[in-house]
């Protein structure tokens, strides 16, 4: 049974087509980042999801039921931007949210803890930094231990020590076997915790599925040699060789076919007159495959 | 329904600019009616013998109260336009929703507020009637015109079912605030002035018009040449009608638009 269940969402803001017969499923347990650049229509499919926009077209189920307000209160939510009320503190504020979830204000004590705000919880929301009204946002989407859990840039506003914890609090909570709905285009971000990806590009889904499966990132190797000249000339010639780049630090990238062993290929090279520098395995990062996809 | 009032109770709780405004649009009915009671008793003898009664003598102090209130309620609606216009400028409303409110459940607990400072202004305005009847006025209590009270009810919760429609529509505070006040105490009123200058009693049918019709002061409406107006039911009529179709704005807005 999918989390949640997208059916060929559409949704026009004026002229602007922001989603177009978008559909994918979020399979439980998964941490199923959302990725895209800015202006790709995130943001809005999460509204559409959480009632805050209507699609035009095309319709979703929350775990495998019609979405009802019900179902909203077991999913714990941050969208967009912190919205607390400013002058009440970050205790009564989440008063407020465990009352419309219907949730024990037992469990404030908690997620203030987690978010590290015990010391300024009696402070009034309109006081707080950018990066404590994030926490606070986070929060109060843990407040009642929710199974699934919907975030839309959860990093935003952080310094680095908070972006740390969050991606740490991401993993625990995915290990702990919660489904996370993640949208995010920090790409670290969610290579470092997502399984599951969808990538939207001007509102139209391109891929979605496992992260491995819908990103190939081959691996690649990384050479370097006196004389790299020839180090290029012999390389090309390997019977596995597809594709070679120069790096600005004088290195070489080269893509093969097939998994090259190391010693091996070092030891071709050898057999050839050349002594390689440098030999490492590397793997294309998230954010080449992905820019790759993008640019397409 | 008591889930949706005790969210809305810890909403304001502390709220200190609630607080204060509340107490304002309180205090200010029996402030206003000291007044009024201070200046009609200051009429001379002669003048209050040939109208017979004193605008704070039981019956009359029922109507008496309920048209010197009629003025003041707009405070109540500036109450509801700042509860209102704050879950906009906070997209708190938003946050209701995502948190696992229905839109619906999002309405009545503004509507809560519309009913309970309805009530509000109601309770005392019965109170200040009381107080000044017995404590100013000259008569045994009697209870006829008491009906008058149930009209500035009604006039109350029109005028804040028009400041939650605002609200809605305009949703910053500043312009929601200007824009209805500037509809209710100048441009409503110079549209009744014209159509009843021109078409006549169809002037007294605009919204908050058909409440002044039901609430005249007392001793001036006998002092007054007779104007042409319509049955009392006919006004009645259209306040209730102008309620109907704000709240059914309220829904429709509320229940569709994106928010």
């Amino acid at each position: 049974m999918p989390i949640l269940s997208l059916q060929n969402i559409s949704k026009k803001y004026g002229p602007v087509q922001a989603l177009s017969q978008v559909s994918f499923d979020v399979p439980p347990g998964s941490v199923f980042g959302i990725l895209g650049p800015n202006g790709s229509g995130k943001t809005t499919l999460l509204s559409i999801v959480t009632d805050v926009l209507s699609a035009d077209e095309g319709s979703f189920t929350l775990f495998d039921q019609h979405p009802s307000a019900k179902q909203r209160r077991n999913i714990g939510t941050l969208l967009e931007t912190p919205n607390f009320y400013h002058y009440l503190s970050a205790y009564r504020n989440l008063q407020v949210v465990a009352g419309i979830k219907q949730k024990s204000e037992k469990d404030i004590p908690r997620v203030l803890e987690l978010a590290g705000l015990t010391a300024r919880q009696h402070s009034a929301f309109k006081t707080y930094s950018l990066g404590m009204k994030q926490r606070l946002a986070i929060a109060s989407a843990l407040l009642g231990d929710p199974d699934v859990l919907i975030l839309d840039e959860p990093s935003n506003g952080l310094d680095p020590v908070g972006i740390s914890e969050v991606r740490i609090l991401v993993k625990q909570l995915a290990q702990a076997g919660k489904t996370i709905i993640m949208a995010s285009h920090l790409l670290d971000e969610v290579e470092k915790v997502c399984t599951h990806v969808a990538i939207l590009r001007k509102g139209k889904l391109l891929l979605s599925g496992p992260v491995n499966a819908v990103i190939t990132r081959d691996d690649f190797l990384e050479v370097g040699s006196a004389d790299n000249k020839a180090l290029k000339a012999v390389i090309e010639k390997h019977p596995a060789f597809v594709q070679l780049s120069a790096t600005p630090e004088g290195l070489l990238q080269v893509i093969f076919k097939e998994a090259v062993d190391p010693a091996g290929l070092n030891n071709w090279c050898s057999q050839q007159g050349i002594w390689l520098s440098h030999l490492q395995v590397r793997r294309k990062s998230l954010e080449t495959a992905f820019l790759e996809l993008t640019n397409n | 329904m008591l889930q949706i009032i005790k969210i809305e109770w810890l909403k304001v709780k502390t709220y200190r600019t609630f607080w204060i405004l509340l107490g304002l649009a309180v205090v200010i009915i029996p402030a206003s009616n000291l007044l009024v009671q201070d200046i009609t008793s200051r009429i001379p003898k002669q003048v209050q013998t040939l109208l017979g009664t004193s605008a704070y003598d039981f019956p009359l102090v029922w109507q008496s109260v309920a048209n010197v209130n009629s003025y003041t309620s707009a405070i109540f609606a500036l109450l509801l336009l700042t509860l209102v216009t704050n879950e906009f400028t906070f997209k708190t409303h938003r946050q209701n929703v995502i948190d696992g409110w229905d839109r619906k459940e999002f309405v009545y607990s503004k509507l809560f507020w519309v009913l309970a400072l309805s009530v509000t202004a109601f309770v005392v305005s019965v109170l200040t009637a009381l107080f000044f009847g017995f404590f100013y006025g000259t008569s045994a209590f009697n209870m006829e015109g008491f009906y008058y009270l149930g009209y500035y009810f009604l006039q109350v919760l029109l005028s804040l079912c028009l400041a939650l429609l605002t609200g809605i529509l305009v949703k910053r505070a500043g312009l929601a605030i200007v824009l209805y006040l500037g509809y209710v105490m100048i441009f409503e009123q110079l549209l009744v002035v014209t159509l009843k200058r021109f078409w006549g009693s169809v002037g007294g049918l605009l919204p908050l018009q058909t409440a002044d019709e039901l609430l005249p002061f007392p001793l001036i409406g006998k002092m007054l040449p007779g104007v042409q107006q319509y049955d009392n039911m006919v006004y009645l009529i259209a306040l209730l009608g102008y309620i109907a179709v704000a709240l059914w704005l309220i829904f429709r807005r509320l229940l569709k638009a994106d928010i």
